[in-house]
């Protein structure tokens, strides 16, 4: 059996008027070709919009070529006879956890597969068992599925999946809307049922680190298949994938950097472990060659380096600095909490404590990563901010007045400490870009000619093209919908700019455009900038400090350099210090004289050169 | 948190009366109504009180569990208890301008307020111990023999059952879509209905917006499941009687053969 046989596959979406005249055509699929074999992991990479969903709703049969052939396990997806066998042997998880689950308890959604199918009681039962176990779910099987976790709830899907028996599953960007604890889940459940039941695994994805271990690599563009091969040989062309919006894993991006100038390593690196074991043999080499190692700031005595610490500590308190030179309100701070707690359903039986004892300053001008997991209370602390939600015990303070005194305007301090929440979608609603991006400033009461000077600044400066600027903000791009969401806040001239998960659902490049533009707005404006992440890599590179939550507590509030030194805590609570500052790590562990504060490829480059 | 709103109102307990089939449970509450409407006096209550006292204390549901429920109606109570009380004509007991207070309309007041109040304890009792799932499934089987006549039974229950699992999505994705809008200055705790109900709009929209998306996302995922609608379905957990239904319903039939006696020898 071939699990998946594709031949000059042709996708058009066609929208036609109200007379069913051909209105428009775009080509999602242009005669690709692929070919799977048995019990293979393939991962399927691509931009957003790239067509890699298309793709795989086309072998699932929910969508039909408009010319070409699809044979899924052997079966035309043409033929509607096989409709149900098909979709029985390739079964397909999406990526919206909720909008998968059909069932209001988990065991009952997995029947829901085996049922449709017409399979007996007594197998039925046997089968959602199975399943469950298969995805370590056993003890939630009569749980609802609405208390369950982001990965939770995608093995429960997995396992509604597996229910049906499939010989091949399909993920469609399974992982795209979880925290790392839940895509890890996720992945690890998918490569055991690869591995142990031998079933066919065709992941769709654009996170990089997620396809090291696949088996075979497509990565699509334009509908097309620009590239297919195994990671390493796909990995090796790490400017070819940044053109298509992609990127490869942080150490592999380095190792490719210290191959251009001159580093003799191999051209794909995929984890850190082997970045360690290859630079040492490189290294182990050049001495043998008696080359000169360049590394600046020899090592002491101890093997420490004393150049790099001293650099560090140099960069810290300037952070600081800039941090108060613009400080404002009575006591320099712009925000200030103080011992504040916050405690959901007080005195009821649902009550659970968000966040306690939380002491935290925020200075004019900083930026700040606000790092933590689901479910950690970062996203309370956020609401706290603004006045969305008010503290059960504390005070927050903006410019050092109590913002839950009586007779204080807590609508204007929202527009004072803009807040952008994570989906773009929760807050767009009128009919043009324009209009929904004026809809803070009018609430702010201002002039209709003031309301249109704001608005067009601020669309101005997320960049958003004029001509975007009369369309129906649903129209546009993911990435080009969470411009116009921040342009909403924006818009209102807050002197906080608090973002919650800017980045999440966008492919890599995309991603890197809009941290990129937050951090110029930053730079043009003097905002303070306040960024939820889970994701290391991108709060590292721009902000000054880390603030750390697990449990509703503050962990660590400091330099991420300072932060990034505890590996082993942060890994406890579910948190991954940057491959490079891993791989810095290691190669001292190893022995390699090397700073082991780098955060960002740059650093890392310049102290291993 | 919004998460943990329960549609119905479930009491988790372990009892005969939990372990009903749905089917048994749902015939027992309508013939329940039914019987509450044949009677014209009290004593006729007395007989259905106690009936229902009886199942109530077999089904271990606290009573001020049914106090409970009876809150949301408390202003339908209380009005149609009123009304009854100043507009029924007959022999003034009590006047206060306009406002007469008739013997008659006393005895129909109360009358009526009690009939609601075994009403609305009977269909707690119902949904107290039963799962929103088991009275779809219930409601299905029930409903099932009027498929000969094109009536969507399934349907209606795969609907009742989807609405069940997102209406706490929806509700706390409102409550997202309210917050994010409320960043953004609105105001959505002032002024009057009208103000109000236009402050709404931001909110309304993208919820619409976002349960449509939704209801196209499940439905494909559902066709990827293989849905193809009720036919050729098994169940996982298909219904079955067990003794304690023949108990149920034998009670069912007493019950009602009382009330029936009683209606027809006594004229209460």
């Amino acid at each position: 059996m071939i699990p998946v046989k594709i031949r000059s596959l042709v996708h058009d979406y066609v929208t036609r008027d109200e007379e069913g005249n051909l209105a428009d055509k775009k080509r999602a699929l242009d005669h690709i070709e692929l070919d799977v074999e048995e019990g293979q992991f393939i991962a399927v990479l691509g931009a957003n919009g790239s067509g890699k969903s298309t793709l795989a709703k086309h072998i699932n049969a929910l969508l039909l070529p408009t010319s070409g052939k699809v044979l899924t396990c052997d079966m035309d997806t043409a033929d509607d006879t096989y409709l149900w066998e098909i979709r029985k042997s390739a079964g397909m998880v999406f990526q919206n956890p909720d909008n998968q689950i059909v069932a209001t308890v988990v065991e009952e959604d997995v029947a829901f597969g085996p049922e449709n199918l017409g399979i007996p009681t007594e197998e039925i039962i046997q089968r959602v068992n199975d399943s469950l176990k298969a995805v370590g779910m056993t003890q939630y099987g009569e749980s609802s599925p609405n208390h369950l976790s982001g990965g939770q709830k995608q093995r429960v899907a997995i396992a509604g999946i597996l229910a049906m028996e499939p010989k091949c599953i399909l993920m469609d960007e399974p992982t795209a809307m979880l925290d790392p604890v839940g895509r890890r889940e996720v992945l690890e459940t998918v490569r055991r049922l690869n591995k142990e039941k031998g079933i066919t695994v065709i992941l769709i994805t654009h996170y990089m680190e997620e396809v090291i271990d696949a088996d075979r690599i497509f990565v699509m563009s334009d509908g097309k298949v620009a590239m297919q091969g195994t990671p390493r040989e796909i990995f090796a062309r790490v400017d070819e994938l940044r053109e298509l919006r992609l990127e490869v894993p942080q150490v592999t991006e380095l190792a490719h950097e210290l191959i251009n100038r001159g580093v003799d390593m191999p051209a794909a690196v995929l984890t850190p472990e082997e970045f360690t074991a290859e630079y040492c043999k490189a290294a182990a080499g050049r001495i043998r060659s008696g080359a000169s190692t360049e590394n600046e700031g020899a090592p002491d005595a101890n093997g420490n380096n004393v150049g790099a610490e001293g650099n560090d500590a140099d960069m810290a308190s300037g952070s600081t600095e800039t941090g108060r030179d613009n400080a404002s309100g009575a006591d320099g701070a712009v925000l200030s909490l103080q011992n504040v707690g916050f405690v959901y359903g007080e005195n009821t039986a649902f009550e659970t404590v968000a966040v306690e004892g939380v002491n935290l300053d925020i200075f004019q001008g900083e930026y700040i990563g606000l790092i933590g997991h689901t479910g950690s209370g970062k996203s309370t602390l956020i609401q706290l901010l603004n006045g969305l939600e008010k503290a059960t015990s504390g005070t927050v303070r903006f410019r050092g007045e109590d913002i839950w005194a009586d007779g204080y305007n807590r609508r204007a301090l929202r527009s004072n400490v803009g807040l952008v929440f994570q989906y773009p979608d929760h807050q767009l609603f009128e009919a043009t870009v324009l209009e929904d991006v004026s809809y803070g400033p009018r609430n702010q009461g201002l002039s209709e000619e003031e309301v249109k000077e704001c608005a067009e600044w601020a669309l101005t400066l997320v960049g958003v093209d004029k001509k975007q600027w009369t369309m129906s903000p649903l129209e546009l791009s993911g990435g080009q919908k969470r411009r116009v969401a921040i342009a909403g806040v924006l818009a209102m001239k807050p002197k906080v700019l608090i973002l919650d998960e800017p980045t999440a659902g966008l492919d890599p490049a995309g991603r890197d455009e809009i941290l990129g533009e937050i951090d110029r707005i930053r730079r043009e404006t003097g905002m303070t900038v306040i960024l939820v992440s889970h994701r290391m890599e991108d709060v590292a590179r721009f902000a000054d400090r880390l603030v750390v939550i697990s449990d509703g507590h503050i962990l660590y509030a400091d330099t991420p350099r300072e932060v990034f030194h505890h590996r082993d805590e942060l890994t406890e609570v579910g948190l991954e210090v940057p491959q490079v500052t891993q791989v810095m790590q290691m190669l001292r562990r190893e022995g390699i004289p090397c700073r082991t504060d780098a955060i960002t490829i740059a650093e890392a480059l310049e102290a291993l050169l | 948190m919004l998460r943990d709103i329960t549609i119905g109102q479930y009491y988790p307990a372990k009892s005969c009366i939990h372990r009903l089939d749905p089917r048994t449970k749902i015939v027992g509450t309508l013939l329940y109504i039914v019987s509450l409407f044949l009677f014209r006096s009290f004593p006729g209550f007395l007989v259905v009180g106690t009936a229902f006292a009886g199942v109530l204390i077999l089904s271990r549901v606290p009573f001020r569990y049914m106090l409970r429920g009876l809150r949301p109606i408390l202003m339908l109570l209380a009005f149609t208890v009123l009304c009854n009380f100043f507009l029924t004509s007959g022999e003034v007991v009590w006047q206060w301008k306009f406002l007469k207070l008739t013997k008659e309309g006393l005895q129909r007041g109360a009358f009526m307020g009690v009939r609601l109040i075994l009403l609305i304890f009977g269909t707690s009792l119902m949904t107290y111990t039963t799962t929103p799932n088991q009275l779809t499934d219930g409601l299905e089987r029930l409903l099932s023999p009027l498929k000969v006549i094109h009536f969507p039974a399934h349907e209606i229950a795969m609907m009742m059952s989807i609405a069940l699992r997102f209406i706490p999505i929806l509700t706390e994705e409102a409550d997202r879509i309210r917050k994010a809008q409320m960043a953004r200055g609105a105001d959505m705790e002032s002024g009057g209905p009208i103000k109000r109900a236009k402050a709404m709009i931001p909110v309304f929209i993208p919820l619409l917006v976002s349960a449509f998306r939704r209801a196209f996302d499940l439905a494909m995922a559902m066709e990827a499941r293989c849905y193809h609608g009720g036919k050729g379905r098994t169940k996982m957990k298909p219904l079955r009687y067990h003794w304690g239904d023949l108990f149920g319903y034998l009670y069912l039939a007493c019950y009602m053969a009382t009330i029936i006696t009683l209606r027809i020898w006594q004229k209460i």
